[in-house]
């Protein structure tokens, strides 16, 4: 019993660094109808943005963070104006494969950023310097280590904060606008273009926020994103592409999930289950669980 | 000019570029060069592959180098535990990777566009932790060594060459054909195609199956080539390069896959001197590619060296 609430405890951990990765990428896909196959690659950026002014350029601790949320919105924002316009409308060349040029874009964005740092910051994994002194925490009857209580605390408050902000601010209800009805938005004199650039500066900088929250805690190395963007594409599915409790619901879902099934079934398994179970998803449920009916898959 | 002119055109030109490089190891003798050249072939075969599920069927797959894991894992353990030779192995891989694309094609059925990608690396992904997880029977990351075809790089430069040319043949003479233009209404309007009376999903699962198929082809004889199978062959950023290459090249036409191959991975080796930034500049190119000249080389060169013609009517 002990071992099942210290694994639900520690599923509902990992649960929120999936949900920061995966409400970006819902977001993205709720205004522009695409995936960003570069998400976890924004993660990385992240990772090392933190790391490397924690460490090289002895900015505070908690000062990186912030630089890590702005190097991924502003890699973010340049990936949108450079790359997503021809999802607009009138690029020709492309026709009617708008979601293959996404698909094949992003990838090759996401090759890309790995090899450059690959290339000129190094392949070897670094770890992020600490955000604060503690090794052990106890909550109660929990025990977990000080840097994972400390990151999921901050990673809740900042959920908390983006909830507000869609919900209560102007810029906000502008994105909600725009993902429920782009013409419509348009109409009332909405500047969609501007509102996908927010979307994208948003959605890389919360991955890059989640990349510098995890550096203490794993490592940052060229191909870090890999898993937890494939993880985070399994959420969106889950949870219903573009829809925000889902993907919340499900990214708290998959991590105690994944905590569970890694010590009931199969350590050695434990990053297959995710697929295994989007597969079945997309099968007898596409919609996604909390995903708007009749959607074309 | 209408597409099928266009499609013959294509397909000469592969031919005369394949006849090149058939003629290739008359002046280069660098038995280092000919190493180069045989992955090149690999790839270029898992590139047409790909072009043919997504470039003439529309059907997005991020799984072409699982196929070729498959189609290696296929011949490596028929060799490794029962001793098999090459000429049942590589036979077997190929049926191997044939299945798994009718098992995938039946799976991603009703999926489209960005939840078609999702499922089919999900697929990829889950091939090669189960491989690498199998330790008793695939010994995991530290692979299979079998047993290599010929002793002389000359040998495997014209198996490979040979394979690429069944290969390029076939698909040319399936494009062409009536099932070629059904796989080509099911990737411009799937329900214009269906209400024409195609069934789409028989062409879609053939598509997935022999695309698949091709790929495991690829897998199976680079395992001789390589002496060694492992799951590494089946990475996501393997796929990576088979995308760029066909990106590159020029997705949907018949000599992209092949010139994107051949250019991509000659001109990385040639890089790899230099400095190693043949990854970047590869990547890089990728997205220039696909963001201004969705054709690729072959549409650029195709343009620039097509004579002046007469207005035409309404297309661009």
């Amino acid at each position: 019993m002990m071992l099942a609430a210290d694994l639900l405890f520690q599923g509902v951990i990992q649960g929120v660094f999936y949900a920061l990765m995966a409400i970006g990428l819902s977001l993205i896909f709720g205004i522009l109808k695409v995936v960003n196959f570069a998400h976890g690659e924004f993660y990385m950026i992240g990772a090392y943005a933190y790391t490397i002014a924690g460490t090289a350029l002895g900015i505070p601790v908690w000062l990186c963070l912030p630089v890590a949320f702005a190097a991924g919105a502003a890699l973010g924002w340049v990936t949108e104006r450079s790359l997503m316009r021809p999802l607009y409308s009138g690029y020709t060349d492309w026709g009617g494969m708008k979601d293959e040029y996404a698909i094949i874009v992003t990838f090759g964005l996401s090759l890309l950023l790995i090899n450059m740092v690959d290339k000129f910051i190094g392949p070897y994994a670094v770890r992020g310097p600490e955000l604060v002194d503690v090794t052990r925490m106890q909550i109660g009857p929990f025990m977990a280590s000080g840097q994972r209580i400390v990151a999921v605390a901050t990673g809740v408050v900042v959920l908390v904060l983006l909830l507000v902000f869609l919900r209560f601010t102007f810029w906000g209800r502008q994105i909600q606008a725009v993902a429920q009805n782009k013409m419509g938005a348009s109409l009332i004199g909405i500047d969609t273009g501007r509102v996908s650039a927010t979307v994208f500066a948003l959605s890389g900088g919360l991955a890059a926020f989640a990349g510098g929250l995890l550096a203490p805690i794993i490592s940052a190395s060229p191909d870090v994103g890999l898993y937890i963007a494939l993880k985070s594409y399994v959420i969106i599915v889950i949870g219903g592409m573009g829809s925000i409790p889902g993907a919340i619901m499900a990214a708290l879902m998959l991590g105690v999930f994944e905590s569970f099934a890694a010590v009931y079934i199969s350590y050695d398994y434990r990053d297959t289950f995710a697929f295994v179970f989007l597969i079945l998803v997309l099968l007898f449920r596409p919609e996604g669980l909390m995903g708007e009916k009749g959607r074309a898959v | 000019m209408n597409s099928e002119t266009r499609t013959r055109r294509e397909f000469i030109a592969s031919l005369v570029i394949l006849v090149v490089i058939a003629a290739l190891p008359l002046v280069l003798h660098s038995v280092y060069w000919l190493g180069v050249l045989v992955v090149c072939m690999y790839f270029a075969i898992q590139s047409v592959g790909w072009n043919l599920l997504t470039g003439y069927t529309g059907q997005m797959s991020l799984a072409p180098a699982a196929f070729a894991m498959v189609g290696a894992y296929g011949t490596g353990l028929l060799s490794y535990h029962f001793g098999a030779p090459p000429a049942v192995g590589i036979p077997a891989g190929v049926l191997a990777a044939l299945v798994i694309g009718v098992l995938l094609g039946w799976v991603v059925l009703r999926l489209r566009t960005a939840y078609l990608a999702l499922t089919t690396l999900a697929f990829a992904e889950i091939l090669r932790l189960v491989i690498s997880n199998s330790i008793e029977i695939t010994r995991g990351d530290l692979g299979l060594n079998v047993p290599p075809l010929f002793d002389n790089r000359i040998g495997w430069y014209y198996l490979m060459l040979g394979a690429l040319t069944v290969v390029q043949i076939g698909v040319w003479l399936l494009i062409r054909s009536k099932y070629g233009l059904y796989m080509q209404a099911i990737r411009d309007d799937e329900i214009a195609a269906a209400s024409r009376g195609i069934n789409t999903t028989l062409w879609k699962t053939v598509s997935f199956a022999l695309s698949g198929a091709i790929c495991g082809l690829a897998g199976a004889l680079y395992a001789h080539f390589a002496r060694l199978v492992s799951p590494d062959l089946g990475l996501i950023l393997q796929t990576g390069y088979v995308i760029s290459m066909v990106v590159i090249g020029g997705i949907g036409t018949m000599a992209g896959p092949i010139v994107g191959a051949m250019l991509v991975y000659a001109l990385s080796e040639a890089l790899r001197d230099a400095g190693g930034y043949q990854l970047i500049v590869f990547s890089a190119l990728v997205i220039v590619f696909a963001r201004f000249a969705r054709e690729g080389c072959w549409g650029l060169a195709e343009r620039w060296l097509a004579p002046p013609r007469r207005a035409k009517e309404g297309t661009t």
